[in-house]
């Protein structure tokens, strides 16, 4: 875990989030009313089972939501990036001790509501995402260098030209160095001059790609760049991904379920590798899972969503030692574990409801052992049970004493 | 194996005898057959009435393949599942007629995909229904008290009867297939990965109803999964597979207590867990699953062994691989001359880099335990002369109720002693 020095900066914070679907069915409240905020170096655990509205929040930092028919309803998404280097522009130097990234921040962005030009700039390069499924993330028809090539089109155009040796303020040079083809590129390739020089900014990109290919431990790199991404294992794809993701040593890095489709063996070390790569660059990261076990092990915060709003959130030791949401409970008492005798794990019984115009209820009222009467007419909100363990729950205070929740088995 | 009037135990209800599954590798325009597949290469275990068999390993060690010739939706390359009727075993890829359909009723599967293996245009009721009319077990009426009973026993209802799969969420549809699996009265399921889609908490409740059905009515499971959490709690007993071979198998309390395999011991230790305190070195394991056209000799485990030991198989495919994995060397190979496995000449197309592979080899950068069991390293211009040490395959011991395949003692494996240490 990454005990950082510098002291709680915050770099991202989500306020009253509530982004709707329109459905035919009526509105579906994928996100209503979420708060959190992500500090600097840290990692944040966003946990909670299909459909309560993890991934969406996850990719509100991006904006990659489908409007229509998603609306954002309310709320801000505000970011702050750190300052980069003006030194080593990112890559690490004696002067920014290795992170790339300056002490001071930039601007504070509300992600939400900024032009597409400025989010353009800020996807992929401060703020980058490891999706779930990496053989569906990846584009099919492009080989391995070519995508991760892009990023660096995409932001990194000057670093690319000065690897190469090139003037960067020429236009005609820039253009080989950014990621739009233009119209008469071709003709241009016509005259011998411009041919070297394209072949200049390629090799320089190359040495870009195999350089971010080599944090992520490939074997090899300069061979898989060649590559096309159904050539490859699971293991390897995610690291490609991991590699395009962190090319441009972003400081807010999301990564939703990254690990799912992998192997046990295969998923220590990918998470290793998140691990190790975000102590270096000192990123903070949202680590979004629906595995307990998992979050525990690698995040310092953990925020359990449930039904579109965040139940409990605090310190991973904190919430792990001592669940204070009945359905924080419920999910850890229904991992499988050493002891629990065979046919006795406890499920949470029912299902998860319906997020179409839900009542003004707490969403767990239903399902939850220890539903009181003011459940079902009053939503709970985050109250402080310490500094840093909140939780949205009316029983709030010392939970019943005595033996485990009763979770009702659910019978057949 | 002996063949016939072999000895079983009287509760064992299925007998897997030296399975062998491959499948050809095609090539060229009149498409021969070039190679194969080793999906699963000689894996005997007996299923026994009433208990659960796990089937572990990571994806494409062969075990939904493994799977799919227990249920008979296969059949195997060499060997056979033999499956009891009235006290006799017959290979079940042998059978004709009535004996293949009492084997077919009497042993179904619950599939992984519950979308992809429910029909989405067929009505639950059909669905659920089929089985009791292919076989005549019950017609008009009588099906739909049937099918209810059915879907009551896997927590849902009548309500259900008349829907499509896709009204379902994913914990009711795995609940469709398990009624579906249930509607003949089998006495052997094999489940191929049935709560790998679900949410925990959905798991929970399907573990459970799997639990319960299977006190009830006595069944056999074969459940097959990657996730150890739930096969330490629902198998009696635990075959671990690698690469098409099983490297250990036994009850499971003991094989979690303590592995006798270093991959079983991997497997276990790179295991995500709520009890443990925090562990940081959850290491996982080095490099890639090798190809299972061209498995490893000796013990196929050895390319990712920490454990690995000179009698372990090194070959020249190992060389190979290290080459590829080198920026720089793997272009400068231009040919493998093969005397065997373990015996070839590297052909490079300069001298220097001919004399960086020898180098390489001397130096610490390969393995102590693949140095160690060379027997020549021959320069000659652009040509590496490499042999190793010629192994037999590992195969499995048993010791005491259990089996493992590895050379090393199940003490040296728990302390993890590396050679030359």
């Amino acid at each position: 875990m990454i005990k950082h020095s510098i002291e709680d900066k915050i770099i991202a914070k989500v306020n009253n989030l509530k982004i709707y679907f329109n459905s035919k069915r009526g509105v579906v409240h994928a996100v209503d009313g979420v708060d959190f905020e992500i500090k600097d170096g840290e990692t944040l655990g966003l946990v909670g089972e299909t459909g309560c509205g993890k991934s969406v929040t996850g990719r509100s930092f991006l904006r990659l939501l489908p409007v229509p028919p998603g609306i954002i309803k309310d709320g801000t998404v505000y970011f702050k990036p750190n300052e980069v280097c003006e030194q080593c522009l990112g890559d690490g130097c004696s002067n920014c001790g290795d992170s790339g990234r300056q002490k001071g921040q930039g601007e504070n962005v509300d992600l939400l509501r900024i032009s597409d030009k400025k989010m353009r700039k800020i996807r992929g390069d401060r703020i980058a995402m490891i999706f779930q499924d990496p053989g569906k993330a990846l584009n099919p028809t492009l080989t391995i260098g070519v995508q991760i090539a892009e990023v660096f089109l995409q932001h990194r155009s000057d670093e690319v030209l000065k690897l190469a040796g090139l003037d960067s303020e020429k236009k005609v040079v820039r253009r080989f160095a950014s990621q739009n083809p233009r119209v008469f590129d071709k003709i241009l390739l016509l005259f011998p001059e411009a041919l070297k020089q394209k072949k200049m900014v390629q090799d320089a990109l190359n040495k870009l790609v195999a350089k971010a290919l080599s944090e992520t431990q490939v074997p090899n790199p300069s061979k898989l760049m060649d590559r096309f991404p159904h050539e490859l294992s699971g293991g390897m794809r995610q690291r490609v991904m991991i590699a395009q993701a962190l090319a441009c040593n972003p400081d807010l890095l999301i990564a939703d379920e990254p690990t799912t489709a992998l192997d046990v063996t295969v998923e220590a070390r990918i998470l290793e590798l998140i691990r190790d790569l975000q102590t270096k660059r000192k990123s903070s990261v949202l680590y979004i899972s629906h595995d307990l076990s998992l979050v525990r092990r690698i995040c310092d915060r953990v925020a359990v969503m449930y039904a579109g709003k965040i139940v409990e959130i605090g310190k991973a030791e904190e919430i792990f030692a001592n669940p204070r949401h009945p359905y924080t409970r419920g999910l850890m008492a229904a991992v499988p574990s050493h002891g629990t005798p065979r046919g006795a794990l406890s499920a949470i019984k029912g299902m998860v409801p319906e997020l179409i115009d839900p009542p003004d209820s707490c969403r767990f009222s239903g399902r939850c052992p220890h539903e009181v009467e003011g459940c079902r007419f009053h939503n709970p909100i985050l109250k402080n049970v310490t500094n840093t363990h909140s939780v949205a729950c009316f029983i709030n205070n010392p939970l019943p004493a005595g033996p485990v929740p009763s979770y009702d088995r659910e019978t057949i | 194996m002996s063949k016939e009037g072999n000895s079983y135990s009287a509760d064992v209800v299925l007998s897997i005898e030296g399975v062998k599954k491959y499948f050809p590798i095609r090539e060229g325009a009149l498409q021969r057959i070039v190679g194969s597949v080793r999906a699963v290469d000689g894996v005997s275990f007996q299923v026994k009435q009433g208990k659960t068999l796990g089937l572990v390993g990571e994806s494409g060690c062969g075990k939904t393949t493994l799977g799919r010739v227990i249920s008979g939706l296969n059949s195997p390359t060499d060997g056979g599942v033999r499956y009891a009727t009235n006290g006799i075993f017959s290979r079940i890829d042998k059978l004709k007629n009535n004996g293949l359909k009492n084997f077919r009723r009497n042993c179904q599967m619950v599939f992984q995909d519950s979308f992809a293996s429910l029909n989405p245009r067929h009505l639950v009721f059909d669905i659920v229904g089929r089985p009791l009319k292919v076989y005549n077990e019950a017609s008009g009426a009588d099906i739909v008290d049937r099918v209810i009973t059915l879907l009551e026993q896997v927590g849902l209802g009548r309500e259900h009867l008349y829907r499509y799969p896709h009204q379902f969420s994913g914990g009711q549809r795995q609940r469709v297939s398990i009624a579906r699996a249930l509607a003949l009265n089998p006495e052997i399921i094999v489940l191929d990965e049935p709560t790998s889609a679900l949410d925990v908490s959905v798991q929970a409740q399907i573990l459970n109803l799997l639990n319960d059905i299977q006190k009830a009515r006595n069944l056999a499971y074969i459940f097959i999964t990657h996730d150890l959490n739930v096969v330490r709690h629902m198998a009696d007993d635990l075959v671990v597979m690698y690469l098409g071979k099983v490297v250990e198998a036994g009850p499971t309390y003991e094989i979690f207590n303590s592995p006798y395999h270093p991959y079983t011991k991997a497997l276990i230790s790179a295991k995500p867990d709520l009890d443990n305190t925090f562990t940081e070195n959850a290491k996982g394991l080095e490099g890639f699953v090798p190809d299972p056209a061209r498995p490893p000799q000796g013990c196929r485990f050895h390319t990712r062994c920490e454990l690995a030991t000179p009698n372990c198989g090194w070959e020249i495919d190992d060389v190979v691989r290290w080459l590829e994995d080198t920026p720089g060397m793997f272009e400068e190979l231009v040919g493998v001359e093969r005397k065997s496995e373990f015996s070839a000449i590297l052909v490079f197309t300069n001298e220097a880099a001919a004399a960086k592979l020898v180098k390489t080899v001397r130096s610490e950068k390969l393995p102590f335990a693949m140095r160690h069991c060379l027997k020549k390293l021959n320069l000659d211009g652009t040509k590496v002369q490499i042999e190793f040490d010629e192994v037999d395959e590992v195969f499995l011991k048993e010791q005491g109720n259990r089996r493992s395949a590895c050379l090393l003692s199940p003490e040296d494996v728990f302390k993890g002693v590396k050679y030359g240490n």
